[in-house]
């Protein structure tokens, strides 16, 4: 205690020591970056979309680089765990996350994070996915119409599982029932995986979440997925109506994917990133893996991510505090 | 007999050079991976993965499965030798097993490990081929309450195994849920005893605290009796198992199988689950109770075959349903999708290929794996010629090693020294560190399915004695108790 009040100079020499080593090599090594193996932060579990799409990336720009992309995921707390991990890593380029959005536009509504949108930099983003809410096959409604009708005349009965509390699809489906004016309980849980097996077994009623998980199901008859959060419909799911059709077409939230790095990277390693992710997901070998996944390819580069982020981060916080969502952690 | 002969046809694709090199490559891999304290199947997958994209996939699955049961062969050998479990799944080893290599038997350890493994791995392969459709519905059936109840049992089993006094082993679990609330709640996202360290959002490194409380405790207590004890060396003769162990292995064996089968179906930590079950199991049925954690070789044998017989089970909800009930079958999962395969329900008639060419490279692999660890027990015993001065400091770099490389975290290494520290007070005074470390595990689980069953209920407190998978649950375990009860009433046997 004593120490380190007595002399400012103490700080100051600490300060120099720990700021050098940041600002010197900075500079020399953005023109051979990279010289190590860069590591790609999933924020989620291994085996769910993002996790896929960032393996896939991971593995074209390691062949274009000639330097490894090594996925290491970091799941829990609705994303915002590895996220904040990616935000706190040395902005050396060496540490990057390849991130979905909730992390970003959802969860700061929920929770106070260590971070803003002033705190990283996105890269470029990859293209978009809509959320699905399905039932199973004796659930009483075939169509969107009718499962909109049905949950209006029965507030409080259903539950339905989700990606947890900080988690996009959350958002998306309250964003929906208070408009219909209705309300569902929503049970969280660790990914669509786990929501899947959940409502398979018959333990909650509607399946909310990514479309990969349920698509075989669907397939194989077991369960009906009756709504997206996008305004369109999906061509891989022709009878889930889409919002438009609903006339909620202005309720949409979708999910999309994205690369994000520290704020203070290097510009010109960020450049270098931006040109080569982009064109790893501009190849024919990714485009087919993302329609493969129900995902619609829709490559934005640094700017236009920058600028999808704000808007939609200011547009579901004034939904978030519509349908009184309150900020949980300190 | 339609399954029998695309078994075979299975058996074909299996056996193509290719893919019998690639699932020699995995199961080596997932042995190293297993051997070696920290890196898991986990880890050894994931590392793996990208090679597997040039791969078509049944090739990509083999070698990846391949891993997945080969680092459950390979997680025995640091238990036996030198108490460290080399993953999870091992715990419960460390205690009859590395009595056993104590007392010059750690050769005859390997082998029946290495057999049990073997055994285990065959019987789930048989049960999932026969019954997969049956179980993942089982498995459907085990929703948040069940679970809840499932892991409230699993803690009264490890306070039913562990060897200490009860209130020293309460004390220990008691500890275990504590420690287990660190972390970002799972549910709300609120922080809970992480004092600003992000390093503890996760809770505390599992792999730390293992190789802490286990390996480095150890180290610090051999350091007490370097002098008295040089028991370990066991001749090469002693390789083998006696007449009399193979006696008592079998029958464990064969319980072992079957206890871990049925417990893979259980989501998230049922490899864990089933290693203790087992050592119950063996424990209650011996006619020498006592012998457990004196060298039992059934408290060895049971465990060793269960966390094996998961492995089978644990494809079944990733194959029939598509839906990875544990971290490790995720990977698979992903690999997989990468070349278009979609796992679930209709994989049976869409990609029989893959599946029956999984299926049956299941089995030439756990063939590999024995052939493969038989001839390591004779090296690996040899390390244990190696004078502890040596050795002690040797184990303690890999152990380093080890902890630093599941996500280079120095915070984790601290971590590490002080579960070794605190380990060796607690065994100093008579405290097991079994119970502490397998509360932690469970603890986290029990936590978040509680609340997610009382969120499906509205807060109605009865959803836990509701549902099938619940009651089966209660029932077996009320029998049980019941019978053990009963039993001590009668004073057939002393309870142990």
């Amino acid at each position: 205690m004593t120490g380190t009040n007595r002399s400012p100079l103490w700080l100051t020499a600490l300060a120099v020591l720990a700021v050098a080593p940041a600002l010197v090599p900075g500079a020399a090594t953005a023109q051979t970056y990279p010289t190590r193996p860069v590591s790609l932060i999933v924020p989620a579990p291994p085996g769910g979309g993002t996790d896929i799409f960032a393996r896939q990336l991971a593995e074209l720009v390691s062949t274009a680089v000639g330097q490894r992309f090594v996925v290491e995921n970091r799941g829990g707390a609705g994303g915002t765990l590895g996220t904040t991990q990616v935000v706190a890593a040395q902005p050396d380029g060496y540490t990057l996350g390849f991130i979905w959005n909730s992390p970003l536009t959802t969860s700061p509504h929920s929770l106070t994070l260590a971070y803003t949108p002033d705190s990283y930099r996105a890269v470029m983003s990859i293209g978009f996915s809509s959320y699905v809410l399905c039932a199973r096959a004796d659930f009483p409604a075939a169509t969107g119409a009718e499962l909109v009708a049905h949950l209006k005349a029965n507030p409080s009965r259903y539950t339905y599982g989700n990606d947890g509390v900080g988690g996009t699809m959350r958002l998306a489906a309250e964003r929906i029932f208070r408009r219909i004016d209705t309300r569902v309980r929503s049970v969280p849980f660790a990914g669509a995986g786990e929501t899947a097996r959940a409502f398979l077994g018959g333990h909650i009623d509607f399946y909310g979440g990514s479309l990969p998980p349920i698509l075989p199901h669907v397939q194989a008859g077991t369960a009906k997925c009756l709504m997206l959060t996008s305004a369109d419909a999906n061509p891989a799911l022709p009878q889930a109506a889409g919002l438009q059709s609903l006339g909620l077409g202005e309720e949409e939230t979708v999910l999309w994917w994205g690369l994000i790095a520290p704020a203070r990277t290097n510009p010109q390693i960020l450049s270098r990133l931006e040109a080569v992710f982009t064109e790893a997901a501009r190849s024919d070998a990714f485009r087919q893996i993302m329609e493969r996944q129900g995902a619609t390819p829709r490559v934005l580069g640094a700017e236009a991510t920058q600028r999808l982020i704000r808007s939609e981060l200011a547009a579901l916080g004034t939904v978030a505090q519509a349908i009184g969502l309150q900020r949980q952690a300190q | 007999m339609q399954s029998f002969s695309l078994l075979l046809d299975g058996l074909a694709t299996a056996i193509t050079p290719t893919n019998l090199l690639l699932c020699f490559v995995g199961c080596l891999w997932g042995t190293a991976v297993g051997v070696l304290p920290g890196l898991g199947p986990l880890a050894g997958m994931a590392l793996l993965l990208p090679l597997t994209y040039s791969l078509d996939p049944t090739g990509a699955v083999i070698m990846l499965a391949g891993i997945f049961y080969g680092a459950m062969y390979g997680g025995s050998t640091t238990s036996i030798l030198l108490r460290i479990p080399g993953e999870a799944a091992s715990i419960i080893t460390c205690i009859d097993g590395h009595e056993m290599a104590r007392r010059g038997r750690g050769g005859a350890a390997l082998t029946i490990a290495a057999f049990g493994s073997f055994v285990g791995g065959t019987v789930s392969i048989l049960g999932l081929m026969v019954a997969a459709p049956l179980l993942a519905n089982a498995m459907l059936a085990i929703g948040p309450a069940a679970e809840a109840v499932l892991m409230a049992m699993a803690l009264l089993v490890v306070a039913a195994v562990s060897s200490g006094p009860a209130v020293k082993t309460l004390a220990m679990i008691t500890l275990g849920l504590v420690f287990a609330t660190i972390g970002l709640d799972q549910l709300t996202a609120f922080p809970r005893f992480m004092f600003g360290r992000l390093e503890l959002a996760e809770g505390m490194s599992f792999v730390a605290l293992a190789i802490g409380l286990f390996g480095v405790s150890e180290l610090l207590l051999s350091l007490d009796d370097a002098i008295t004890e040089r028991p370990r060396t066991p001749r090469l003769v002693d390789l083998l198992p006696t007449r009399a162990e193979v006696r008592e292995a079998a029958p464990a064996t064969l319980r072992g199988s079957l206890i871990g089968f049925a417990f893979g179906i259980v989501p998230g930590v049922s490899h864990i689950v089933s290693t203790f079950a087992s050592y119950a199991v063996e424990k209650r049925l011996s006619r020498h109770p006592e012998r457990f954690g004196q060298g039992a070789v059934a408290g060895l044998a049971g465990p060793e075959t269960a966390n094996n017989a998961t492995t089978g089970s644990a494809m079944i909800p990733l194959l029939v349903l598509g839906i990875p009930a544990i971290p490790s079958t995720a990977i698979l999962l992903s690999a997989l999708q990468i070349h278009g395969v979609q796992p679930g329900p209709l994989m049976l008639s869409e990609h029989p290929g893959v599946f029956w060419g999984l299926v049956a490279s299941m089995y030439v692999g756990n063939l590999l794996l024995l052939v493969l660890n038989l001839p390591l027990v004779g090296l690996f015993v040899a390390l244990l010629r190696t004078p502890m001065t040596v050795l002690a400091p040797a184990v303690l770099l890999i152990c380093v090693i080890g902890v630093f490389s599941v996500s280079a975290s120095t915070f984790d290494l601290w971590v590490m020294v002080t579960a070794g520290a605190a380990g060796y007070g607690l065994r100093k005074f008579g405290y097991d560190v079994a119970p502490l470390l397998l509360a932690i595990v469970l603890g986290d689980r029990l936590e978040v399915s509680v609340r997610r069953a009382l969120t499906i209920s509205d807060g109605d407190y009865s959803t836990f004695v509701q549902g099938p998978a619940a009651q089966v649950f209660l029932g077996i375990f009320v029998l049980v108790g019941a019978l053990q009860l009963g039993a001590r009433a009668l004073g057939w046997r002393r309870g142990g």
